[in-house]
């Protein structure tokens, strides 16, 4: 049993935000059908690498957000494909799409039309900006994130802005438009009438620093800006260098705490230094005491180093790389990774899974993503009743491939 | 309509920014979410200045003082938990045995319960009990020496403590709706690990699918990045920074080299390839001088002229002066009590017919506690008074 058994998704998106919104919901048993341009589909189905590494002989980049789906294809600039997606609409609880709101418009495709032919249809956008921002302009999740003051307050002073990563951001907006879309369709079981949801990248990525940006509107500037880990104030707080990979020292500034360091640091000088006895004068002499600390931690490697902390019961991990990660035991076990078989290249693959874990209805990835259009006309047939002559009419026409 | 989740309540036992938030948007959206704070309080720090973060992630909550080591206050919370349909908590797993809040003893006493848990590092696993600490997660999950350029120390980002708040309420919701539709109540993870894993970059899932690429391990220099106009940064005149998100360049390349001042046809970038592979050291080095010979103001007007999919890094002050910031209410611009005008972060997501919306900024401790008590286990005002006087709850005024 899925929790989302009977939920069908019409997921009209591209690229990251709204497929990976679609995924999350088809992870727990959501139908979601994919719609896509007949000719190469998603743009994703395009990209060929990553950072200049060649992804290999699967594009995982389209395979994974777009697992558990279904594929159809149709060309929604044809009246015929047009009425073909309201067939759908009829049978289906939510609409989804991240294109932009003038281009469904201009396909017919506008929340009024689909409501009027189903009143209990959850629609769902995801805009760059926001649907009431006057701003029309290409959202991609880099140049979003760099509107939200996230990149600049990162990163050492004097450093260059600094991304969290490709898909960083739009992941982040296709939870929060999953979360809408989920209040919506609770709201439609009690009262049966849809409604529109919006989740923009812009309105989610200004949460992804929430904690400083709250502190920021309310007065606080230097949150705006960078800081380096020489001057926190807390140096028991605090990312270390070793000889090898770098430690982050996670510990509050509290006396047993600072003597249990000393201590695993090999009775290290600055523990009996007066400057540090007390948690005031380690906050006012912090950078001599970072300077002490790493000092001593640049004297070993990581591993020696944890092994001491451990020892002393101090909280601190090393920096991973993500050739750690992925032999990372907690990951595999909480199957936040996953192994599932890919069609494509006819062998088991490794993928990101699952980071929301219940316990009686757990998420599950039966297929990774659908070819383009493999399922247009089982659908046509078995979901909305086309017969075989109408499938035919609708080639002719172009609607279908 | 009003609030999706109005007719539920959630207990909320948390101490942490990211599994409050994940509560607030909850009441956010409806729910009466009852913040259960546990005699005797420790004591409290004022700072006489605004409380923005608590104002940010207890607004809409509610709050009851009791103390549940004695019987008659372990007896009223475990009617709370009775008629509670959520409870969100990030404590420790021994802390909830120890206090009988563990999903097993709450699901006797309440079977539809939904139980969601903000973990460390999930619910299995040799490191299940490590604290949920988002330092920690953040550092197991591999993209922090990614980030800065090469030679820096790795980046802590906070992202991930934030993805981890809308995956627990997106959990939370899902098993709400899951027992709407018939089913049971049940438990939900959120680990900020797994929160991490999904928070990070793309790079993740390259590197477990194709097993190797140093490109992929190690930070690349911005005068290095794969793709000249995309995912790169260049300074400007006035030292702030442009970005480009233009992966495509054959669709970009003709705007973008008359804004730059190159030639559509300069042999040396005419094609993709050549740009992204061939030249592209050439054209970085390019683009690195041209854009520092204006100041960023001119970038972005370009930018929008031409339609580019490019912007000017921002900081704060960015957001907070926005006006489609707070046109979609991202941004609210509040009335407080105490400190007037005040600007706070608001609602990520829009629902047309059942919106988010501000009922109250954060209680005190123990603000709800009479109303609370009378309302869902019936206490009548003499019960209250004695209660309170025998030190078993605690009414809280706002200050």
């Amino acid at each position: 049993m899925n929790a989302l058994d009977g939920i069908r998704v019409i997921d009209l998106t591209v690229w990251f935000q709204g497929p990976v919104c679609a995924q999350y919901l088809a992870d727990f048993g959501a139908d979601v059908i994919k719609i896509e341009r007949p000719q190469g589909g998603d743009q994703a189905r395009g990209v060929r690498s990553i950072k200049a590494v060649e992804i290999g002989d699967w594009n995982q980049y389209f395979l994974v957000i777009n697992r558990n789906k279904k594929s159809m294809a149709l060309d929604l600039k044809k009246p015929a494909a047009q009425e073909i997606l309201y067939r759908l609409v009829e049978k289906s609880e939510v609409f989804l799409s991240n294109l932009e709101p003038a281009m469904l418009a201009g396909w017919n495709l506008s929340y009024e039309k689909l409501a009027a032919i189903n009143p209990r249809l959850v629609y769902a956008t995801n805009t760059g900006y926001g649907r009431f921002s006057q701003v029309a302009r290409p959202s991609f999740d880099m140049t979003v994130q760099a509107l939200t003051g996230i990149m600049a307050r990162l990163g050492e002073p004097g450093q260059p802005p600094i991304y969290l990563g490709m898909g960083s951001g739009d992941a982040y907006g296709g939870m929060m438009s999953a979360l809408g879309i989920l209040l919506a369709l609770y709201e439609c079981q009690r009262s049966g009438r849809g409604q529109q949801v919006d989740a923009s990248l812009y309105g989610a990525q200004l949460f992804l620093a929430a904690p400083q940006l709250q502190a920021y509107l309310a007065g606080d500037e230097s949150r705006a800006l960078q800081h380096s880990r020489r001057s926190v104030e807390n140096p028991l707080w605090n990312l270390y260098p070793t000889r090898g990979r770098w430690v982050y020292l996670c510990e509050p500034n509290e006396d047993a705490r600072f003597t249990a360091l000393g201590r695993a640091l090999g009775n290290a000088a600055f523990a009996a230094d007066p400057h540090f006895a007390d948690a005031d004068g380690r906050r006012r002499h912090n950078e001599a005491l970072i300077a002490a600390i790493e000092a001593e931690t640049l004297r070993h490697d990581d591993g020696e180093l944890m092994a001491a902390f451990r020892a002393e019961g101090l909280v601190a991990s090393p920096i991973h790389n993500f050739a750690d990660v992925v032999r990372d035991e907690q990951a595999w076990r909480n199957q936040y990774f996953l192994k599932t078989y890919c069609e494509e290249v006819q062998r088991e693959v490794s993928i990101r899974g699952l980071p929301v874990t219940l316990s009686k209805t757990p998420g599950e990835v039966h297929t990774l993503g659908p070819q383009l259009g493999q399922d247009t006309e089982l659908l046509l047939m078995d979901l909305l009743g086309y017969d075989w002559e109408r499938i035919e009419a609708l080639k002719a026409e172009g609607a279908i491939p | 309509m009003s609030g999706v989740l109005r007719d539920l309540t959630v207990l909320d036992l948390t101490r942490q920014f990211s599994a409050a938030m994940a509560a607030a948007f909850l009441g956010d959206f409806g729910a009466r979410v009852i913040r259960i704070e546990l005699l005797p309080a420790p004591p409290r720090k004022t700072s006489g200045r605004w409380n923005h973060e608590a104002d940010l992630i207890h607004r809409n909550k509610q709050s009851v003082a009791l103390d549940a080591s004695q019987p008659r206050g372990r007896e009223l919370l475990e009617g709370l938990i009775a008629r509670a349909d959520v409870i969100v908590t990030d404590w420790e797993r021994d802390e909830l045995v120890a206090l009988g809040l563990d999903h097993a003893a709450v699901s006797a006493l309440r079977p539809e319960i939904i139980y969601g848990r903000l973990s460390g590092f999930g619910p299995e696993g040799p490191d299940r009990d490590l604290p949920a600490i988002d330092e920690l997660a953040a550092a197991r999950t591999g993209a922090m020496p990614m980030l800065p350029q090469p030679g820096q120390p790795p980046v802590y980002t906070g992202a991930g403590a934030m993805h981890a708040t809308a995956q627990l309420a997106f959990g939370i919701v899902l098993a709400l709706l899951h027992r709407q539709r018939g089913g049971e109540g049940q438990a939900v993870d959120v680990s900020l690990f797994g929160a991490n894993m999904y928070g990070s970059s793309l790079d993740l899932q390259a590197f477990l699918a194709i097993g190797a690429g140093e490109r992929l391990l190690h930070p690349i220099s911005r005068l290095d990045v794969s793709n000249p106009m995309s995912g790169s940064l260049y300074p400007a005149a006035d030292g702030r920074w442009v970005t480009l998100t233009m992966p495509d360049t054959d669709r970009w390349w003709p705007a973008f080299a008359d804004m730059v001042g190159l030639a559509r046809d300069d042999q040396r970038f005419d094609s993709h390839e050549k740009r992204t592979g061939t030249n592209r050291g050439v054209l970085i080095a390019e683009l690195e001088r041209r854009f520092a010979a204006q100041p960023a103001s001119h970038w972005r007007q370009q930018f929008q002229q031409r339609q580019l999919s490019a912007d000017i890094i921002e900081r704060f002050d960015y957001p907070a002066g926005d006006p489609g910031a707070r046109a979609n209410q991202y941004i609210l611009d509040l009335d407080h009590p105490s400190f007037g005008t005040i600007h706070s972060l608001g609602f990520p997501i829009w629902l047309s017919d059942s919106p988010a919306r501000l009922d109250r900024l954060a209680p005190c401790a123990g603000q709800h506690t009479g109303q609370v008590l009378q309302e869902l286990l019936g206490c009548s005002r003499e019960t209250l008074h004695e209660l309170a006087a025998a030190g078993v709850v605690a009414e809280g005024r706002p200050a």
